[in-house]
């Protein structure tokens, strides 16, 4: 899969996760940008891998912290 | 003070009294750090302006919130960091662009944590430094100024406290929600309360310097988990001390003795890191505590009422008992009973019932009321034979507990002279209590915390008087051969220099070594005895032997050169049967002192506070009893005079018993020199004197034997 797509996907879970409309870039940062509390960090990891299906490793899944990163680390699961 | 650490100082006041404060990271879920924190300054009637800064809500309680600092038009004076720590440095970029001056940051997740937490601490501190921000924290509870002018509370206590002119500053956030609710059951105000966490930019030793000039601080009280910059923190102190008079009241938790059980010499056995911070507490005029009641007892003697300007105590109760349990806590803690003027005996005659005792203490006997408390504490503040008052109640059917405590506050309000108290149970004089701790009259429950505030706040009132003059540098050493002798040694990957070479070092500081010489062989041994003159001490010079005792390498009381050829032949058997790898450089001969009283000296550099000097009796006082005592080099000839007279056997040095008084002198200048020597040659780790011979009055001290560790 493209990383393009992979972001677009990230993207979409991250916004249903938080429930934002606003657009979100590629660097947005969870936390900082969007607002994601220490709970909702855990719901995005479990919507990536629902999204993807894909099962992550927990430990390097939750260091993530901005959009692209996060679509750079599901990308090792595709490929 | 550095001009960096002074620019430090100066932006506390964006901390103290900031015109603006963006909390970043501010959300709406009640119960959780980044919420209660804002609804605290805005709770407590803030009298600047708060921004929320939140990434997701467009409002917070009904302020506005930014998306980002970077968002908020008007300048922005302090920012309080609640995120979490993985993004505390992108919100601490935006406070640099912003131009923010100062922050709290709340959040944990730093060094505390090791690891990562290392690293985002040192991202942390090196985006401040770009930006020129100073903080507090990370890590911490947050700040409260209780000034009128300021009413900020960027802390996520439950509440604010009362204003009143005690700092209260902590390493511990816990702590300080755990005092903010001792305080309030006690009435007791804060002027500035400050958690400090990691304290990975302002420090304590910053904050110590800002209340220096704060107008509404009259007393500091310091919870310190970790001391990183022990001379910062003294210099501090007795800067501030000196300079306002303002006392310094600490807690430092860890009394552990850890560690120096595996110390080479006496000396860093002896000072255990405990030991050591205590010494230099005491040396900058910090009366450390053991508890955070003892802390409190102290501080609100200091804070509330007048300094004493003596030590002599009047005793008013209405109950025998109390009264002697008081005056045997007073006596015990170095006060004294006053004894009242004719004018004032004749009062209590007139105004007291037959059956009281108008004696100090006091006895108002079981029935009084108000009057007689009345008439007794007037006529003791009065009487200039008294420079301070304890007045002692229990509760009796008819006692009128709250009228006494109203009365005790309107008679102490007139008087330049302090007046504690202590009502005696619990349920019934509650109330009483209350009254007094309101109107600032310091309240204990036992006449033994009444008398050891009292004696704190005479003894510290007492220091300030005391001349501090420099440390005496003495111009005919030599600090040059001291340190090729200590280089040298180090040079070569050794742990210690032989005796030879540190009786040269102790020598090139003027230190009192006796007459010696290194033999090569029986003849010249004999030879440099007979030189020197009998009686004569011979050891054992080897780079691998620290211990000398330990191989038999030592023979004392050699009287002749026969005797001499012996103990070199016996010295060099027994190396050799004990350490046979041992390289023999010599046997030293050096004349032997016998007829004095043994002393131990000894330095211990020590990672926090530097060069640590101990003084103690040598033999069984030192061995047993570690009857010794430290301070902190550089120290004058007064602080030494102090440090020989605090040991238990001071007196044995005095004479006694019909013995003659021992050179103190000279021992007070063999301390100067050993302090200008650690101040000078910090290779040192540890030194040991052991013993200083030290002859009768007049005739001086002798460095029997030595052992420098480098």
């Amino acid at each position: 899969m493209e990383k393009a797509q992979v972001i677009e996907r990230v993207k979409k879970a991250t916004a249903e996760v938080l429930k934002t409309d606003d657009e979100i870039s590629d660097d947005a940062n969870f936390i900082f940008d969007l607002g994601a509390d220490s709970l909702q960090s855990v719901q995005l990891v479990a919507a990536f891998e629902e999204e993807f299906d894909i099962e992550l490793e927990e430990e390097g899944a939750l260091k993530i912290q901005t959009v692209s990163e996060a679509a750079d680390f599901i990308s090792q699961y595709l490929n | 003070m550095s001009s960096y650490k002074e620019q430090k100082v100066k932006d506390l006041d964006y901390i103290f009294y900031p015109q603006s404060v963006a909390v970043i990271g501010a959300n709406r879920v009640s119960g959780t750090v980044p919420h209660d924190l804002l609804a605290n300054i805005l709770k407590d009637d803030f009298q600047g302006i708060v921004y929320p800064v939140s990434p997701k809500e467009r409002s917070i309680k009904g302020v506005k919130a930014f998306k980002y600092i970077v968002d908020i038009d008007d300048p922005i004076d302090l920012a309080v960091l609640v995120f979490p720590s993985s993004v505390c440095h992108l919100a601490l970029e935006q406070c640099g662009q912003k131009g923010v001056k100062a922050a709290i940051i709340i959040s944990a997740g730093f060094k505390e944590i090791g690891g990562e937490g290392i690293k985002r601490e040192e991202q942390i501190k090196e985006i401040a430094k770009k930006y020129g921000i100073s903080f507090i924290g990370p890590n911490c509870l947050g700040v409260i100024n209780t000034d009128k002018s300021a009413q900020l509370n960027a802390s996520f206590a439950r509440k604010m406290p009362q204003p009143g002119n005690i700092a209260f500053l902590s390493q511990s956030g816990a702590l300080c929600t755990a005092v903010l609710d001792y305080a309030q059951a006690k009435h007791i105000g804060f002027s500035k309360f400050v958690s400090f966490g990691n304290k990975a930019d302002i420090s304590e030793i910053d904050l110590l310097y800002y209340l220096k000039d704060d107008p509404k601080t009259k007393v500091i009280l310091l919870y310190l988990e970790e001391i990183s910059d022990g001379p910062g923190l003294m210099e501090a102190a007795k800067t501030i001390i000196a300079e306002t008079g303002k006392p310094i009241l600490a807690l430092k938790s860890g009394r552990t003795t850890a560690g120096a059980a595996a110390a080479a010499s006496h000396t860093g056995s002896l000072a255990g890191s405990d030991d050591i911070c205590d010494a230099a507490l005491k040396q900058a005029g910090i009366i450390r505590c053991d508890n955070i009641e003892q802390m409190f007892n102290i501080a609100t003697a200091m804070a509330y009422q007048p300094m004493p300007k003596g030590n002599k105590v009047a005793i008013i109760t209405n109950a025998g008992g109390p009264g002697v349990l008081a005056t045997d806590s007073a006596i015990n803690e170095g006060l004294e009973l006053a004894k009242f003027s004719d004018e004032t005996t004749d009062i209590f005659k007139k105004s007291l019932p037959k059956t009281a005792n108008i004696k100090n203490p006091v006895d108002v006997i079981g029935d009084a009321r108000a009057d007689r408390y009345n008439v007794a504490l007037t006529s003791a503040l009065k009487d200039d034979n008294v420079d301070g008052v304890f007045v002692i109640l229990t509760p009796q059917s008819m006692t009128d507990i709250e009228t006494i405590a109203r009365e005790i506050c309107s008679v102490t309000k007139s008087f330049d002279k302090p007046v504690y108290t202590s009502f005696m149970g619990e349920t019934d004089v509650a109330k009483g209590i209350s009254i007094l701790q309101e109107h600032e009259i310091p309240h204990y429950i036992l006449p033994e915390s009444m008398s050891r505030a009292f004696s704190s706040a005479y003894n510290f009132n007492e220091n300030l008087k005391e001349e501090n003059p420099p440390a005496t540098v003495f111009d005919d050493t030599d600090i040059t051969k001291a340190h090729s002798i200590l280089n040298e040694a180090k040079k070569m990957g050794k742990t210690f220099v032989t005796e030879d070479e540190a009786v040269k070092g102790l020598d090139a500081f003027g230190m009192p070594v006796v007459e010696n010489g290194i033999a090569h062989s029986e003849k010249e041994a004999a030879d440099i005895a007979d030189k020197i003159g009998f009686p004569v001490v011979m050891k054992i010079i080897s780079e691998e032997i620290v211990h000398k005792f330990d191989v038999k390498g030592v023979v004392l009381n050699i009287n002749s050169k026969e005797e001499a050829e012996k103990a070199y032949k016996s010295i060099l058997g027994n190396v050799k049967e004990h350490e046979p790898n041992a390289v023999i450089k010599g046997v030293l001969v050096q004349k032997m002192i016998d007829k004095g009283k043994e002393v131990i000296l000894g330095l211990k550099n020590d990672p926090i506070f530097g060069s640590v000097v101990m003084f103690g009796l040598g033999g069984i006082f030192v061995e047993v009893f570690k009857d010794v005592s430290f301070r902190i080099a550089p120290i004058n000839h007064l602080t030494i005079e102090k440090m020989i007279k605090e040991i238990k056997a001071y007196k044995t040095l005095t004479g006694v018993r019909g013995s003659k008084s021992n050179d103190i002198a000279s021992i007070v200048e063999t301390i100067q020199r050993l302090s200008m020597l650690a101040v000078n040659c910090p290779q040192i780790k540890e030194l040991d004197i052991n013993p200083l011979i030290v002859l009768e009055e007049g005739k001086g001290c002798f460095v029997a034997d030595s052992k420098i560790m480098i």
